[in-house]
């Protein structure tokens, strides 16, 4: 954080205090609906059709709706099949995007530049307009109800982390790679022992991002992982379109399950989260 | 939102059997007395089988050592069948509790059977791409994206027509060409859910035969009581494409009207006798347009509506008989929960359709074990399990009982669409998709309609003109011979 | 850029064979993936383009048509218009999350708390957004609670999901809610890669917080700026997820990829979804290059001035 000297006159104050009051309202307007959503959760079925939405829960002990969510949703093992793909996809796509990246930036061939347009272009490609085929795709390499299949469904839609990376690249500077390779460095060994170490800060950046977009995925996962034990944590949630229909007595406190683990998670590494977006943001 | 693909009530898409005739023709399966269950026993039927499945030459061998549905003798034959099944379901709701049950129970009775359900989430959709890509399972409710004519590319059939018809009802609304595909897991009968007690506080002594009869009632509820005269549940979608189901039997006492609708000209047209789709659709419009229904259908809501039905908080809804169960079950007044007929009279008399729900179809891509585990659980489920009781639903079997709800049907005339004329079987589905009007499929332009209401940015007879135009439009692209 | 070593001539044979067998292995999974999710299916959905058909049954080829039809309903470009909504709502989202970046960037106590609670919406689910704010928008439920408070009359609490004039707002808000902390976060990098000198000199300086914003905060998050303009717009017309899970498109919500999703399922015209999907992708990339052109117009004339001017200040600043 810079250190400004700020003086001590009423035009500073003045701005301060409006600064807080923007703050802090800003902060409740964020946090206001989930709040909302979690004082639902703690009230009973009669509770929640009585009281006023805003009103404090009689007791928040009491997790009958919390209990009902995680097992109709199976959430326990949602969260298991969650950590996995979560584990490995961003592994993979990290390796992969990086690798592609530097291809790309280090090396001059034919296609070179096709293939760049090619990854940008498929971002702005429409996915829910193509899922038909990629289902059928998906079936004829045995991909279906497979938690590997999944993971590479959601690796081969994965435009973020290249683009990333590939930004990246532009600023380091390729005398690091030349004199690796006087040294008799290979260029695997340029790339895995020079290069990606020095590529933390857009690694952090796609894992972030990725990050949320996969543990919040859930059309993708409601469609291939089709038996109740490779369900994840957000198809659990999308179970509860159906039946459940508006009792949010049920819905938040599944609302909840679902968000109290990437909460925590953040929470945890909020400096790297923050430090890997900016990352991105300073190079994009 | 997606409640109507998985109730998986309502009252899909093609009404068809003639409930009236429901007497007589009770010839029990396990008449094929030998236990000879193998392929001897069933040479004729296979034959059918195999002509059925004119583009899957090579299926014809296997297909011979199965059984038609009705020659199998469920907990006689096959006692040492060993195989794993699995079956889709819309109920995500129930699947893990009532269904699983269901499986539990006929798995005591077939030990080395194993029966598995998995439950799909937006049900239509996702079911429709398991099926273009295969190798889905080896039980599914049907879906409404599959047209009659493909039912043999992806399902087995259950025997011949003139066979099953005998036997079960609303078949041929799964059927091609005298082969059956899909039998209903039960039906439902279409009429009005309403909380008897509101409308007699509100002193209506006499139930409504006309649609302003109707609307008059629903006006003086909103006179003499607190509750919400007529609740839509607009945002649940699925309950405005409920209206639908009541504009061919129920509007117009035809059991041909459904097969005739694709020849017709305007036929959303206003009847000066009040009768016909118009009619239906001018009960949701004017209550909706004289403000008969909940203050705001946008943050309606489905869950709720059943609990507030119950305690008289809301006195009517308009849908399908296998709600009333579900109304009855949510409260402390079961009795309060009654069941009208739509007040549309024909000619002095009023009728009610009946439909069929989802049908089973088995893969026809299985192996001949999993066609036969999967043939023993479909028949258990529509001839020995507790589930139309459960449901409140019509039972598959003709000669099963009828839901108690429907007692108050007296001195109505319960009928079904008739089968549609060969060669015209996807004729209907055809012009309805084409046009985008969308009837018994599409919930958008049911919305439409109390939006227009809402908002009084156009009149009904605007908007049918319009389906009108779409109707024609659709019959002229496709070449349909009109009647005029 | 190829920098392999030609002095090192004695292996350079075998560098080349390296240098392809890199690029190969490199690059052999993100291309096969990227054609098989993205070029195959993209392939297809042009194919499908051309044909009459629904998911299961037969198709006819029907050539141009299924384009016509697309232009010749206006009730398919009217749905463009709801896009408009997400617009404005994507440039609200800039400039919250610009303004409260700038709040920051500036000394505050309690920061992390701040930037945390701002932050948390993006973590959350689309579907989990979709059930929050159906309950936070529905009548008598939280939103209509917290107008109340304020002593506003029942009667007197519009309707969020059903009024014509409001209901897209509602919609576009929840949208705005969920992304603007994101964005802050990503200004508030930019920002604090300024070297912190700056601020402080600035500040010795008596530059007031407007000067400070405009010539040292601004110059420095042009790009990631432009980029998140660039990408609100496409963004926006390609709006599906807010109308799909808290309103399903009705009451006059539908934005152009719900009117397709329901062509596609409720209508089963395959056909006619896809034409839709390639036009309005053709819509997209129009949009792109003309905001493209246009920002290099504008950075040309106008914001390299301002950087400039930034340069000279801080030349100026450091001779002090």
């Amino acid at each position: 954080m810079s250190e400004i000297n700020e003086k001590k006159s009423i035009g500073n104050i003045a701005f301060s205090i409006f600064k807080y009051l923007m703050l802090i309202a800003g902060s409740l307007v964020a946090v206001i609906p989930v709040v909302v959503c979690v004082f639902t959760a703690f009230k009973t079925e009669a509770e929640y059709q009585s009281t006023s939405p805003l009103s404090l829960p009689k007791s928040f002990f009491y997790l009958e709706n919390f209990k009902v969510a995680f097992k109709q949703a199976n959430m326990a093992r949602g969260f298991l099949n969650t950590a996995i793909v979560l584990v490995v996809v961003l592994v993979l796509s990290v390796l992969m995007g990086s690798m592609l990246a530097y291809v790309l930036n280090r090396f001059k061939f034919v296609g070179n530049g096709l293939i760049r347009n090619l990854f940008m272009f498929a971002a702005l490609l429409p996915g829910i307009a193509m899922q038909v085929t990629i289902y059928q795709i998906m079936n004829a390499l045995g991909l279906i109800n497979h938690l590997y299949g999944y993971m590479i469904c959601l690796m081969g839609t994965d435009i973020i982390s290249i683009y990333i990376f590939l930004q990246f690249f532009e600023n380091l500077p390729v005398s690091l790679d030349e004199s690796a390779i006087i040294d008799g460095c290979t260029y695997f060994g340029v790339f895995f022992k020079i290069l990606l170490p020095l590529l933390k800060p857009a690694i952090m950046t796609s894992v972030v991002l990725k990050g949320v977009g996969v543990y919040n995925e859930y059309y993708a996962s409601s469609l291939y992982l089709q038996s109740k034990e490779l369900k994840t944590i957000s198809t659990a949630l999308y179970t509860f379109t159906g039946p459940y229909g508006s009792q949010y007595n049920y819905i938040c406190a599944g609302v909840l399950i679902t968000i109290i683990p990437i909460l925590v998670i953040f929470l945890i590494f909020q400096k790297q989260v923050y430090g890997g977006l900016a990352a991105g943001a300073v190079k994009g | 939102m997606k409640l109507k693909r998985l109730m998986a009530l309502g009252m899909a898409a093609v009404m068809t059997m003639s409930l009236t005739a429901c007497g007589g023709s009770d010839d029990k399966p396990s008449d094929s007395t030998a236990a000879d269950n193998a392929a001897a026993s069933n040479t004729a039927s296979s034959d059918k089988d195999a002509g059925s499945d004119s583009d899957a030459a090579g299926e014809t061998p296997s297909e011979a050592g199965v059984p038609t549905i009705d020659k199998i003798n469920v907990g006689e034959d096959y006692k040492d069948l060993t195989a794993s099944i699995k079956i889709l379901t819309n109920r995500t709701d129930i699947v893990d509790t009532v269904y699983a049950g269901y499986a539990d129970q006929f798995m005591e009775l077939y030990p080395n059977i194993t029966v598995e359900y998995e439950a799909v989430t937006d049900y239509e959709e996702a079911v429709t791409l398991r099926l273009t890509a295969g190798g889905w399972g080896d039980i599914m409710f049907i879906p409404t994206s599959v047209p009659k004519n493909e039912l043999s590319t992806y399902f087995m059939s259950l025997g011949d027509y003139n066979t099953l018809d005998q036997i079960y009802n609303f078949v041929d609304e799964k059927t091609f060409e005298g082969n059956v595909y899909g039998i209903a897991n039960g039906g439902t009968a279409g009429g009005i859910a309403y909380n008897k007690k509101v409308w007699a506080d509100a002193g209506i002594t006499e139930m409504p035969k006309t649609p302003d009869e109707f609307l008059e009632d629903l006006q003086k509820i909103k006179d003499n009581t607190e509750a919400v005269p007529l609740y839509t549940n607009f945002s649940a979608g699925w309950t405005m494409g409920a209206w639908d189901q009541y504009i061919e039997c129920a509007a117009t006492g035809d059991p041909d009207f459904h097969n005739n609708l694709p020849h017709m000209k305007d036929p959303f047209t206003k009847r000066d006798d009040m009768t016909g789709p118009y009619a239906v659709y001018y009960v949701l419009y004017e209550s909706v347009a004289r403000k008969l229904v909940e203050e705001d259908p946008a943050s309606s809501d489905w869950e709720s509506s059943k609990g507030a039905i119950n305690r008289g908080e809301i006195a009517t809804m308009v849908l399908g008989s296998w709600a009333v169960n579900q109304f009855k079950e949510a409260g402390d007044n079961p009795d309060d929960i009654g069941y009208m007929p739509f007040p549309i009279t024909v000619n002095g008399k009023q009728y009610a359709g009946s439909g069929g729900n989802y049908g089973y179809g088995i893969n026809k891509d299985a192996s001949d074990d999993n066609k036969i585990a999967s043939m023993l659980y479909v028949k258990w489920l529509i001839e020995e399990s507790p589930m139309f009781l459960d449901e409140g639903s019509i039972p598959a079997r003709k000669d099963g009982e009828f839901p108690a709800v429907l007692e108050a049907f007296d001195g109505v005339e319960l009928i079904a669409n008739s089968p549609a004329p060969d060669g015209e079987e996807d004729l209907f589905d055809d012009v309805n998709n084409e046009s985008e009007v969308g009837i018994n499929n599409n919930d958008y332009p049911d919305c439409e309609i109390l939006e227009a209401a809402l908002y009084g940015t156009r009149t009904l007879d605007e908007i049918m003109t319009e389906w009108n135009e779409k109707w024609s439009a659709a019959q002229e692209s496709l070449g349909v011979e009109v009647n005029k | 850029m190829g920098k392999e070593g030609k002095t090192f001539k004695e292996w350079f044979g075998s560098r080349k064979v390296q240098r392809y067998l890199v690029i190969f292995t490199f690059m052999f999974l993100p291309l096969l993936l990227l054609l098989m999710f993205t070029y195959i299916p993209f392939g297809k959905m042009i194919q499908f383009s051309f044909y009459n058909m629904k998911y299961i049954g037969k198709r006819t080829f029907v050539g141009w048509k299924n384009y016509v039809e697309v232009f010749n309903r206006p009730e398919i470009f009217k749905s463009l218009l709801v896009s408009v909504y997400y617009m404005l709502g994507g440039f609200v989202q800039l400039a919250l999350a610009l303004f409260f970046a700038t709040m920051m960037v500036f000394k505050v106590k309690g920061e992390s708390v701040f930037k945390a609670a701002m932050f948390f919406p993006y973590l959350i689910s689309g579907i989990a957004i979709g059930f929050i704010f159906k309950f936070f928008y529905a009548r008598g439920y939280v939103l209509d609670s917290i107008v109340a408070m304020f002593g506003v009359a029942p009667e007197n609490i519009p309707m969020w999901l059903q009024d014509t004039k409001i209901n897209n707002i509602s919609l576009a808000a929840t949208s705005v809610w969920r992304y603007t902390g994101q964005n802050m976060i990503l200004f508030l990098g930019a920002m604090m890669s300024v070297d912190s000198d700056l601020y402080e000199a600035a500040s010795l300086d008596g530059a007031n917080k407007w000067h400070q914003f405009k010539y040292i905060i601004l110059p420095s998050i042009k790009s990631i700026v432009v980029l998140n303009i660039i990408l609100s717009i496409s963004g926006s017309l390609s709006a599906f997820e807010p109308p799909y899970v808290i309103t399903n498109g009705t009451m006059g919500t539908g934005t152009y990829f719900v009117m397709m999703n329901r062509i596609a399922h409720e209508n089963q015209k395959v056909g006619l979804a896809s034409a839709m999907a390639i036009v309005l992708l053709i819509i997209i990339i129009i949009f792109t290059v003309l905001q493209k052109l246009f920002f290099a117009y504008v950075f040309d004339n106008g914001t390299d001035d301002e950087s400039k001017a930034a340069a000279r200040k801080r030349k100026k600043q450091a001779k002090q």
